[in-house]
C-alpha cells in the first residue's frame, strides 16, 4: 500500500508556456512547418495525439501532462533513402536555421538497417521536436509538462501532410467524444486517405 | 510429490506416453457413436413414445437421456480434456527436460564428474578419478583449456610446474563448471518434477471427485431425480470455482479447452454472477477476462467506499489518544491507499464513458487481466490483446513494484516499450504489465531473499501456458522482460517450473537464480541480458553469476548509462539512477535517453534479432 499520489505532490511545479488545450496548435504549427521545409513531401499515413505521464521524484504528478503528437510514414514510405536519408539532412539544416538547438542526433546501426534519432529542442516554449526513423519514420512533438486541461477545452485542429481531418487515419477521436466538430467535418467527395480495402 | 530420477527421465518413452493421449481422444470419439445409438436407436426408436406410452416409459427415457449426456460429457471432461491433454502436456514437457538430459549428462561424463545426492537436489562433484588427475598434476586436457596452459607430458618439466602453479585455478575451473552443471542438472529434474507433480495432480482429483450418475430406476427415483438435475446445473459453476481457487489440478490449456466447451449461455452466467472466477484465470480468452475484470475492479471500489465510510464513523466514536485509534487510523490510511491506487488504475484504462480505453501512440486497448490489493499489490495489464498479437512481451518489474505503479511508473515502462516495438515492425506486439507477484518492497533484507521470486514462479508459469492456450492462430513469439529484482522472478520461474517463452531478457540483473543461461530451458541463443556501465546492480550479484557474464553463456546488448548525477559531490546518484534508466525517452528537455537499450529491446521482442547491437 502506497500513500495517495497527492501527498508527494507539495512541490511547486515547473512553469510552463501552455496549457494542454493551448499547446495543440502551436505543436501542430511546427509539423506543419516540417512539412514545408522537405521537398516532395510523400505525405503521412496517420497522425496521433497522446498524452504521457510527468513525473516527478519517480511519481507522476496527474496535474501535469506531457502533450504528444505523432505523425506516421507509411511502412512503404519509411523504407526509402529520401525518408530515411535525405530528410535527416533537410530537417537539421532546417531546425538549426529556425534557431532550434539539436539535443540528440545519432545513428544507430545495426546489420541490416541503420535507424535514426534527431531531436531538436525549442528553448522559446519547451517544444521538442523528433524526427525518428526505425521499421517506420515518424515526427514526434512534445511539449514537456503542461497543466492539465479539460476535455472541453481542447479544440480540434486539423492535420497536416495528407491526413484526411477527421478521417480513419486522424486518430484523435478520444479527446472528441461527441465527434469532430462539425466546421471540420469531413468531405464526403473528398478522396480518402488510401485506397485500402476499398479496392 | 514427484519421486523421478535423472536415470527414470532419460530412460522414459514419451512417445508411448504421447501414443496413450491420442488412444484416448480416438476412443472419445468412438464412444460419442455410442450415445448417438442410445439416443436415436433406443429413446427415439423402439422406446419411443410411439412404441411405449407409459409413466415408466417415460422415466426410462429421461434416465437414458441422462446418462447419454452424462456420459458425453465425462468423455469431453475427462478423456479428453483430462486425460489426453495431460499425457500430450506430460510428454511435451517430459520429453523437452530429457532433450536437456541428453545434452547434459554426456558432458558431465566426459568431464569425469560424479551425479550424486537424493533426486530432489543433485549435486555434481569431481570424481575421486579427477580429484587424483589434478593432485598428481596430470589435470586432462579440457581443464588445462579451460584454465590456459599446456597439459603436462609427464616428467618433471616447465607445463608440469604451471600445473602445479595453477592448481587452484584447476579446482576452482573444474568445481565452477561442475557447479553449472549441478544447476543445470537441477533445474530439468525441478521441471520435470513439476510436470509429473501437475500432473498427477489433474488425473488424481478426477478419480478424488468423481461424477454423480443418475439415480437408479425404481422406488426412490422420483425423490432423487430433481437433486441430481439440480447437481448437474450447479456443476459448471462448481468448476468454475475449483479452476479460480487452484484445486481443479487443471492447466490453463485444459481450463482452455473446458472454456470452449462451455455455451454461450453458461459463459455469460459465469460472467454476470461470478466475475471472480473468470477474470485472473489464465487460460480464458483475454476479452472475457478483461470484461470481468472491470466488473470486479468496479465492485472493489464500491467496497473500499463502504470500508472506508465504517473506519471512519467507528473513529469519530474513539478516543484520538488512544493505541485503538492508532491502529484504526492506519488501517483506514491503508483502506485510502488502496482504493487510490485502483481509481487511478481504472483511470488510466478506462473512458469517461466507461468503455475500455485505448492507449493512443499504438491505438491498441488496455486489457486488465488481473489485480490485487493484497501485500503490495499486484496487477497484469497488456497494450494490445495477447490473443491475436504476433508478439507478446511481458514486462515483470522489480524491487518496490506495487499496484500504484501499474498506473504510474511501471506502467509508463510498458508503454514506452509498446511504442518501441510498434515503431520497430509492422507486426503487433501485445505489451504486458506482469506485476502477478508480491515483488519485494525493500532492497535490504527483501530483495537479497530468494522467496519473492520462488512463490511468483507457479503465477509466472501459468501466465506464460495461458497466453499460449489462448493464442488466436499461430502462437506468439513471447518474450519476459525482467528488470532487476524482475530478472530474478523470470530466471528463477523458468528454472524451478519452466516457462513457455521463447525470450528471456534480464536487464539490470542482480542474478537470475542459476548461474548459467543452459539451466533455465530456453534455448541459450534466445537469453539476452543487459546492465550499462555505471548500474549500481552490477556490484552485488546476490542470485548468482550475473547473466551478463560471459560464463552465464547468454547474450548481451548495449545499454547507455545516460543519467547524470545531481551535483558534483552526489557519486553514488550516476550507479542508483542509471539502474532505472533503461527505458529512458528523453520525454523532458534536458532529459536522459537510452534509445540504444529501448531499440535493441524492441528488437529482441518484434523478432529482429539479428539487429541487436
Amino acid at each position: 500500500m502506497n500513500p495517495p499520489v497527492e501527498e508527494n505532490m507539495n512541490e511547486q511545479p515547473p512553469a510552463s508556456a501552455y496549457t494542454q488545450a493551448t499547446a495543440y496548435a502551436p505543436m501542430e504549427a511546427a509539423v506543419a512547418d516540417l512539412v514545408e521545409a522537405l521537398p516532395e513531401f510523400p505525405g503521412f499515413e496517420r497522425r496521433v495525439w497522446a498524452k504521457t505521464p510527468c513525473s516527478r521524484g519517480g511519481v507522476d504528478d496527474p496535474r501535469y501532462t506531457n502533450v504528444e503528437i505523432e505523425y506516421r510514414f507509411s511502412k512503404e514510405d519509411s523504407q526509402t533513402a529520401k525518408v530515411r536519408e535525405q530528410y535527416i539532412d533537410a530537417l537539421r539544416e532546417h531546425w538549426l536555421g529556425l534557431g532550434l538547438r539539436i539535443v540528440a542526433d545519432r545513428p544507430l546501426e545495426s546489420r541490416d538497417r541503420t535507424d535514426h534519432d534527431l531531436v531538436a529542442y525549442r528553448p522559446e516554449d519547451g517544444v521538442k521536436l523528433w524526427y525518428s526513423v526505425a521499421f517506420y519514420a515518424s515526427v514526434r512533438v512534445r511539449s514537456g509538462c503542461v497543466p492539465v486541461s479539460d476535455l472541453s477545452e481542447i479544440e480540434y485542429v486539423p492535420p497536416t501532410g495528407g491526413i484526411l481531418p477527421g478521417g480513419r487515419r486522424d486518430l484523435v477521436s478520444s479527446y472528441f467524444p461527441d465527434g469532430i466538430p462539425e466546421q471540420e467535418a469531413v468531405n464526403p467527395f473528398a478522396s480518402p486517405d488510401d485506397f485500402e480495402d476499398q479496392l | 510429490m514427484s519421486e523421478m530420477t535423472w536415470q527414470q527421465l532419460r530412460d522414459l518413452d514419451c512417445g508411448a506416453v504421447r501414443a496413450l493421449g491420442d488412444l484416448w481422444k480416438s476412443h472419445v470419439e468412438t464412444m460419442l457413436d455410442q450415445t448417438e445409438r442410445l439416443r436415436a436407436d433406443v429413446v427415439e426408436g423402439h422406446l419411443s413414445v410411439e412404441n411405449f406410452e407409459s409413466d415408466t416409459a417415460t422415466q426410462v427415457r429421461e434416465h437414458i437421456t441422462l446418462t447419454a449426456d452424462r456420459y458425453e460429457d465425462d468423455l469431453s471432461d475427462y478423456a479428453t480434456t483430462r486425460i489426453a491433454t495431460t499425457l500430450h502436456e506430460a510428454a511435451d514437457a517430459f520429453e523437452a527436460e530429457q532433450n536437456e538430459l541428453k545434452e547434459l549428462i554426456p558432458l558431465i561424463e566426459s568431464r569425469d564428474f560424479d551425479i550424486e545426492g537424493p533426486h530432489k537436489e543433485y549435486d555434481v562433484n569431481l570424481s575421486g578419478g579427477l580429484h587424483q588427475a589434478i593432485l598428481t598434476l596430470d589435470p586432462p586436457q579440457w581443464l588445462c583449456d579451460m584454465v590456459g596452459i599446456t597439459k603436462p607430458s609427464g616428467f618433471w618439466d616447465w607445463d608440469t610446474l604451471k600445473a602445479l602453479f595453477n592448481s587452484v585455478d584447476l579446482y576452482g575451473t573444474a568445481i565452477g563448471l561442475a557447479g553449472q552443471y549441478q544447476d543445470w542438472l537441477r533445474a530439468v529434474m525441478s521441471r520435470a518434477h513439476d510436470a509429473d507433480d501437475d500432473a498427477a495432480a489433474a488425473l488424481s482429483e478426477m478419480s478424488d471427485n468423481p461424477t454423480e450418475l443418475p439415480p437408479h430406476l425404481g422406488a426412490t427415483y422420483d425423490d432423487l431425480i430433481d437433486d441430481y438435475k439440480e447437481g448437474v446445473s450447479d456443476e459448471v459453476a462448481n468448476e468454475a470455482r475449483a479452476i479460480a481457487e487452484g484445486t481443479s489440478g487443471m492447466s490453463p490449456e485444459q481450463v482452455n479447452q473446458w472454456w470452449e466447451n462451455l455455451s454461450d449461455a453458461e459463459r455469460e452466467a459465469l460472467l454476470e454472477e461470478h466475475p471472480e472466477w473468470v477474470g485472473p484465470v489464465d487460460g480464458i480468452p483475454t476479452e472475457y477476462r478483461d470484461t470481468a475484470n472491470r466488473v470486479l475492479l468496479d465492485r472493489n471500489i464500491d467496497s473500499l467506499d463502504s470500508q472506508i465510510a465504517a473506519k471512519e464513523q467507528a473513529l469519530a466514536g474513539m478516543d484520538p489518544d488512544s493505541d485503538e485509534y492508532e491502529r484504526a487510523k492506519e488501517e483506514l490510511d491503508g483502506l485510502k491507499g488502496d482504493r487510490s491506487d485502483l481509481v487511478r488504475l481504472q483511470e488510466h484504462i478506462t473512458n469517461e464513458d466507461g468503455s475500455p480505453k485505448v492507449y493512443g501512440i499504438t491505438d491498441q486497448q488496455y486489457y486488465l487481466l488481473g489485480f490485487d490489493t493484497e501485500g503490495s499489490g499486484k496487477a497484469v495489464v497488456s497494450i494490445g490483446n495477447p490473443d491475436t498479437a504476433d508478439n507478446v512481451n511481458a514486462y515483470v518489474p522489480g524491487t518496490g513494484g506495487n499496484l500504484a505503479g501499474a498506473s504510474g511508473g511501471l506502467m509508463d515502462r510498458t508503454e514506452t516499450m509498446a511504442r518501441d516495438a510498434d515503431n520497430a515492425s509492422d507486426a503487433e506486439t501485445a505489451t504486458v504489465l506482469w506485476l502477478g507477484y508480491d515483488a519485494p518492497d525493500s532492497i535490504v533484507p527483501e530483495a537479497m531473499q530468494s522467496k519473492w521470486a520462488e512463490d511468483g514462479s507457479k503465477a509466472l508459469e501459468r501466465f506464460t501456458q495461458g497466453v499460449r492456450a489462448t493464442a488466436e492462430g499461430e502462437p506468439s513469439n513471447l518474450t519476459l522482460t525482467g528488470h532487476s529484482y524482475g530478472t530474478t522472478m523470470v530466471g528463477t520461474a523458468a528454472a524451478t517450473q519452466g516457462v513457455e517463452a521463447d525470450n528471456l531478457v534480464f536487464i539490470g540483473s542482480p542474478g537470475v537464480g542459476v548461474d548459467t543461461a543452459s539451466a533455465l530451458g530456453v534455448d541459450e541463443s534466445n537469453v539476452w541480458a543487459s546492465t550499462n556501465d555505471e548500474d549500481v546492480i552490477q556490484y552485488g550479484p546476490v542470485h548468482g553469476n550475473a547473466p551478463v557474464n560471459e560464463s552465464f553463456g547468454g547474450n548481451t546488448f548495449t545499454s547507455d548509462s545516460p543519467r547524470e548525477k545531481t551535483e558534483w559531490w552526489k557519486f553514488w546518484e550516476g550507479a542508483t539512477e542509471n539502474h532505472s534508466s533503461y527505458w529512458d525517452d528523453g520525454s523532458e528537455p534536458g532529459e536522459a535517453n537510452n534509445e540504444i537499450s529501448r531499440s535493441n529491446q524492441a528488437h529482441i521482442v518484434t523478432g529482429q534479432e539479428d539487429m541487436v547491437r
